[in-house]
């Protein structure tokens, strides 16, 4: 045992060398469905949770909308549309149905002086906007008012609109002007609303011309990040943990630092009234029911997994209907381009990933195979979390559902820290042993969400093993950092406060997802690739799919070390032009 | 006067070597608060000129859908369902209303719904295919005139475009254009597709109130974004209200030939949502929520407060925004008893403030005023009789003399809309003819004279300056400045005399709001003094013809035949990344024999390892082992060597775990590398 030990730490600790310098990457959300993509101030693009990095005590959600927003895009420059209810949901239990907590958020604009063709000009701004924020905490029955009068800070156009005293608005910076938008809600949450960097980061190009991808550091062709240089606006909330646990508990009481009672589900919407009625003077009048036109809650979802006849309809849809989608996830259109028996020979970028169809000699998670089915209902999966008297109807529902036991329960339930979902480490060779526990964000609502488990501390950002790997980084640690992978105890390995655990504005979630996709999660608990031995798990096809990276593995700027930690919106006059195709 | 003219010719040659670099602002591109989010039916820009390589054919072009992304995936922008998109004609003052109407009608198409990629295996989703009616009887009815129109697709990338397997497998993209290219039942040739978007204009510098730059600094703001274009070339008899041909014309300023064109994109009155995502259901009348003649209008002289309503507005319905354009908010910058000290990127930008000692032309003053209805403008266009009442309304509406007239009427050949020179100091006397592009329906179209012969895009006179490039000449150039004669003059073809594609539009626009018009035709700047200055090329005009936006051309070339604009931005460009497969200790099958293949195993390996090579050709072999720091391990292979298969050993018990890369090379050529991993 001490040798694999000591076989998978060399192996992988050197593969977690090369993944510092390497690290892959989709657009989260943007355009990611052809109805919304027409629609871009209700297009909900990425959505964030994370353990604040400057308190232990605080959330933060950050949910964006607005994609491709070029910072010079006058003279009317972007904002929160008003006719559009921007919500962020949140779930802290399973046994209520809907939303524990809600926040809206709704928009008004208003032209202080409509002489001019300007956006601002003489100290007067055009298309301002405020907000209204209301919190309900009883699953939208009703809402109270938390902040009345937000301030959404204007477009950062340039030094005349911004800081002169004359023409403009007069700010000591745009910064002192993004800082003094920053609001606190009477219940205590701190609130921004305003327009950020997008912090998202992908190689679009590459990604979307049939798979493309172009890795950092390779020497063909450099990626590209599409969205540098855009902005987004964003809605950021810090609230205290005990304002988002179910039962009002802080931190300090949970019992471990992966207390399932800590675990929530984030997601983000936006709708508008049912009908739109355009008159010939050029008005808009809107009424009837609210209809959600976007949503989002794991990145990627509706761009990478939901097929195009499918997308629309799931924006449409709340999270609590999304078992009809779960075909997308259990034998996902990605992993054909990962199998040689479908397209994989095709997508020769993504050679480096290819899907365990012989797992420790006996398990094909290639899609439409049988994955760990064949133990179903065994002794071998009695008290683990694929018992029937578990979650094996839900983790083993057939034959030809392969990945309903990793990818579907990284979207749509989260991952408890149950057999079989520790690490390899001190399994000794057996995935049905109990492990080294490396997550817990298990809410299974059925649903897609974003889940974070708020009892797990923040990897400081400026720790020398912080990765944007996330928990992938978390499992190679915990596989072969001998700080961690010498005993099967629960500790703190860093980034397990990492993406699915949450989401950092640092995650690259594009690199994770596709890893996943191609099997790295059941290769971190045991379920090794086809090329691995009992004493050589770190096969090559591992190595390979751990040092695969699908383009910009960062942000093309840096974030704020406090709140709303996303960058100010990039200047309309000067930014610094960076390629993004 | 001889003198007076190598005077102004010497000037002008001055001035025009400052002249190079050019002004501008994104023609309409979120021009107003309720278009800017709805893209897919938001008109950027409306152009049209006679054709450069027909003389009998003119151009028209709609661009739709600003800032498209060349990398927006995985849904690629398109024109959209339920839009009504229309190019709209007027030939005759005589007609309500349109006289000709193209109106487009876009459908799109799945192909293979199961997949997130927009193109896969062959298959194209959001495929969108169109029909195309014309109107000649002012919207009355409608005839197809194409039924199956397509569009291409997106230049996703080479994948998509050019892959056999994985994409449509086309020649390449322009050959998908190419193909997309229809000629209608009627004879027009008409293009509906992504393009590079041919305006540009520096976004950032111009929107933060004014802050023009040189063209140092300046940035064109839609540099490499591509938009949907709509493209007609037709034959001018279709165009002309008789059904003439060019060659019928009674001359290059034929006032029977004028047209005045403007586009739009309507949607119906309701849209109800599904509330399960299938497509919305619409009804009601088709409203007009987008519409462009003259470049920068809507972005530039209408203030927010009316922005929407423009839009929805018919130009026969232009006369409620008269005002915009007799007292420009533009001029208020270019005028220092207003904001002009506040604007310094506008300061070479002055109006007239006592034009030949007493007219005044800044926003509110009295401009020509005090001529109304004097025997001075007797026989001039500013006669009651004639245009009076329209442009000298009253003593508060200086530049209903210009600007608005350049977007509401167009310019008659008409004193005092001649050029100076042969006006002998007085700028109602008859002067050189350089536009007629005359036709008063009071309303917002892009006119164009259709009989203005086409400057050739190589002629070392062409310039995107448009006619005001050409009044410069007419004043300057020996060859055109020796009498009143009309003559083609380079550029007359040039915008504001219909729009091409290389004009400066906002440079243009921004020097005529700076009075560059009024100059041209005699009303000369504050520092011209009739009778003591030795020319009418004074400073201030030199200052307002060598001023520019920063941003003068497009940031790629146009195509010399239809439809003009260039193929639209690729997302993925260069060569495509083949990921490391798994090196396995069996050697492969090989199909078509390469002159060196390498394997390796057992692989990872723990003390020695074998390295099997395969040469088809004689040569020189090298074979090195370099570690994951990039130094050398060793030299496992060196030496001459036949074709044949050799296998060399190698004890790395001593290596450090790490990955590894072993290299062959054969004559100096690198051949293989196989990634090795040492556990």
């Amino acid at each position: 045992m001490n040798r694999i030990y000591l076989l998978l730490s060399r192996g992988l600790f050197l593969l977690f060398l090369l993944l510092r310098l390497a690290s892959i990457s989709y657009a989260s959300s943007h355009r990611e469905a052809p109805l919304i993509s027409n629609d871009p101030l209700a297009d909900n693009t990425d959505v964030y949770a994370f353990k604040s990095p400057d308190d232990p005590n605080m959330i933060t959600l950050i949910a964006n909308y607005i994609p491709f927003e070029l910072p010079e895009g006058g003279p009317n420059y972007y904002s929160f549309g008003p006719n559009i209810r921007y919500e962020i949901h949140i779930k802290n239990k399973t046994t209520t149905t809907g939303d524990d907590i809600t926040y809206r958020f709704t928009f008004s604009n208003t032209n202080e002086d409509p002489t001019t063709f300007f956006n601002i000009r003489l100290g007067k701004q055009n298309l301002k906007t405020t907000y209204v924020c209301e919190k309900s905490t009883d699953g939208g029955a009703s809402f109270t008012t938390i902040v009345a009068t937000g301030v959404v800070p204007p477009a950062n156009i340039g030094p005349r609109s911004i800081e002169d005293p004359t023409l403009g608005l007069k700010a000591a910076s745009y910064d002192a002007l993004a800082q003094a938008a920053i609001a606190t809600a009477t219940s205590g949450e701190k609130v921004f609303c305003g327009p950020s960097d997008d912090p998202f980061f992908v190689d679009l190009a590459g990604a979307f011309d049939v798979g493309n991808f172009r890795p950092e550091g390779n020497v063909t062709n450099a990626p590209k990040d599409g969205l540098a240089r855009f902005n987004v606006h964003s809605i950021a909330l810090k609230i205290p943990v005990n304002l988002l646990q179910k039962d009002g508990k802080t931190v300090s009481q949970a019992a471990n630092i992966l207390d399932g009672d800590f675990v929530i589900g984030v997601w983000a919407s936006a709708s508008r009234r049912q009908i739109k009625t355009l008159d010939a003077s050029g008005t808009a009048a809107f009424s009837g029911n609210w209809v959600q036109v976007s949503r989002l809650g794991m990145p990627l979802t509706n761009e990478a997994i939901i097929p195009v006849g499918m997308k629309d309809k799931w924006n449409a849809t709340t999270p609590n209907n999304d078992l009809q989608f779960a075909s997308y996830f259990s034998n996902p259109e990605l992993a054909l381009y990962m199998d040689d028996s479908q397209f994989g020979g095709a997508v020769p970028s993504m050679k480096a990933l290819r899907i365990q169809k012989n797992s420790l000699g006996a398990f094909d998670f290639r899609n439409t195979q049988q994955g760990l089915f064949s133990l179903k209902g065994s002794a071998a999966v009695a008290g683990s979390a694929l018992d029937e008297a578990a979650f094996g109807k839900v983790l083993l529902p057939d034959g030809k559902s392969p990945r309903a036991v990793d990818i579907l329960p990284i979207f749509y339930t989260g991952v408890p820290n149950l057999i079989p979902y520790q690490l390899a480490t001190g399994k000794k060779g057996n995935p049905l042993a109990a492990g080294k526990p490396f997550i817990n964000n298990f809410l299974p609502t059925l649903g897609d969400m974003l889940r974070l488990n708020m009892a797990v501390p923040a990897t400081p950002r400026n720790d020398p093993k912080f990765s944007s790997l996330g928990l992938v980084g978390a499992a190679v640690l915990g596989l072969t950092d001998p700080a961690y992978n010498t005993s099967t105890s629960l500790q703190m390995i860093p980034n397990m406060d990492g993406f699915p655990n949450g989401r950092r504005l640092e995650d690259d979630v594009t690199t994770i997802e596709l890893q996943a996709v191609s099997g790295v999660v059941l290769a971190a608990i045991g379920l090794f690739y086809d090329d691995a031995t009992t004493v050589a798990p770190v096969s090559p096809k591992l190595v390979n799919v751990l040092s695969f990276n699908a383009g910009p593995t960062k942000n093309d700027t840096t974030f704020r070390a406090g709140f709303p930690y996303v960058q100010i919106p990039w200047r309309g006059t000067n930014y610094t032009k960076k390629a993004r195709f | 006067m001889n003198k007076m003219k190598h005077l102004l010719y010497l000037m002008a040659v001055v001035a025009l070597g400052c002249l190079r670099p050019s002004t501008t602002l994104a023609s309409s591109h979120r021009e107003a608060p309720l278009i800017s989010n709805d893209p897919l039916a938001d008109n950027t820009d409306v152009y049209a000129f006679k054709s450069p390589v027909n003389s009998e054919n003119i151009v028209l072009i709609a661009n739709y859908i600003p800032f498209e992304h060349p990398a927006g995936g995985p849904n690629w922008y398109t024109f959209g369902d339920n839009i009504r998109y229309e190019i709209h004609v007027d030939n005759n003052t005589a007609t309500k209303g349109d006289d000709i109407i193209y109106r487009f009608t876009f459908t799109t198409t799945n192909q293979d719904p199961t997949t997130f990629f927009n193109i896969r295996l062959g298959k194209q989703n959001q495929k969108t295919t169109y029909t195309c009616e014309r109107s000649t009887n002012g919207g009355g009815t409608f005839t197809a005139i194409i039924s199956n129109g397509v569009v291409p697709a997106n230049n996703i990338g080479p994948r998509s475009i050019e892959n056999k397997t994985v994409g449509l497998g086309a020649a390449s993209y322009d050959a998908l254009a190419q193909q997309a290219i229809t000629t209608a039942s009627t004879g027009e040739k008409i293009f509906c597709g992504p393009s590079d978007d041919p305006f540009f204009v520096d976004l950032g510098g111009a929107f933060d109130v004014g802050g023009f730059r040189s063209a140092a600094t300046a940035r064109d703001g839609l540099a490499k974004f591509n938009c949907h274009s709509i493209v007609i070339e037709v034959p001018v008899s279709m165009l002309q209200k008789g059904g003439k041909t060019v060659a019928q014309a009674a001359n290059i300023l034929d006032s029977d030939y004028v047209i005045g064109v403007w586009a739009s994109a309507s949607r119906p009155a309701i849209t109800t949502l599904s509330t399960d995502g299938t497509a919305s259901m619409v009804s009601g009348n088709w409203i007009q929520v987008s519409r462009l003649g003259m470049p920068l209008t809507n972005e530039a002289i209408i203030p927010i407060g009316q922005k929407d309503k423009w839009n929805a507005a018919s130009p026969y319905d232009d006369v409620q925004f008269a005002q915009y354009f007799t007292n420009p908010e533009l001029a208020l910058y270019m005028d220092d008893s207003q904001f002009g000290g506040a604007v310094p990127g506008l300061s070479a930008l002055r109006i007239q403030t006592k034009s030949l000692g007493s007219f005044d032309f800044r926003n509110a003053k009295s401009g020509l005023f005090g001529l109304k209805g004097t025997p001075n403008v007797a026989g001039t266009a500013l006669a009651e009789a004639a245009f009076g009442g329209v442009l000298l309304p009253d003593a508060t509406s200086p530049r209903a003399v210009d600007i608005l007239p350049i977007f509401y009427t167009g310019v008659p050949n008409l004193a005092p809309y001649q050029l100076a020179t042969g006006k002998n100091g007085n700028p109602l006397a008859v002067g050189k003819p350089f536009i007629n592009n005359f036709l008063p329906t009071l309303g917002d179209m892009l006119r164009l004279n259709m009989a203005v012969p086409a400057t050739p895009r190589n002629d070392p006179k062409f310039s995107s300056l448009g006619i005001v490039q050409a009044a410069v000449l007419g004043l300057t150039d020996a060859a055109y400045n020796g009498s009143t004669a009309l003559q083609m003059i380079p550029n007359m073809d040039g915008f504001p005399n219909g729009r091409r594609l290389e004009d400066d539009v906002t440079t243009i626009e921004l020097q005529a709001v700076g009075g560059v018009a009024l100059a041209a035709i005699g009303l000369f700047y504050d520092d011209y003094t009739p009778g003591s200055s030795p020319s009418p090329v004074t400073a201030k005009l030199v200052s307002t013809l060598t001023f520019n936006g920063g941003v003068t051309k497009n940031d790629t070339t146009f195509k010399a035949g239809f439809p003009y604009l260039q193929s639209p931005w690729r997302g993925f460009n260069g060569p495509g990344y083949e990921g490391p497969s798994v090196i396995t200790a069996v050697e492969p099958t090989i199909l078509k024999t390469p002159e060196a293949v390498m394997v390796a195993g057992p692989n990872p390996f723990q003390s020695s390892v074998s390295l099997r090579y395969k040469l088809t050709i004689d040569g020189n072999v090298v074979i090195k082992l370099v570690g994951s720091n990039g130094r050398q391990i060793d030299l496992l292979d060196q030496g001459y060597q036949t074709a044949g298969s050799y296998t060399v050993h190698w004890n790395g018990s001593y290596l450090a775990p790490q990955l590894c890369l072993a290299s062959l090379t054969v004559n100096d050529k690198l051949y293989t590398t196989v990634k090795l991993l040492k556990n």
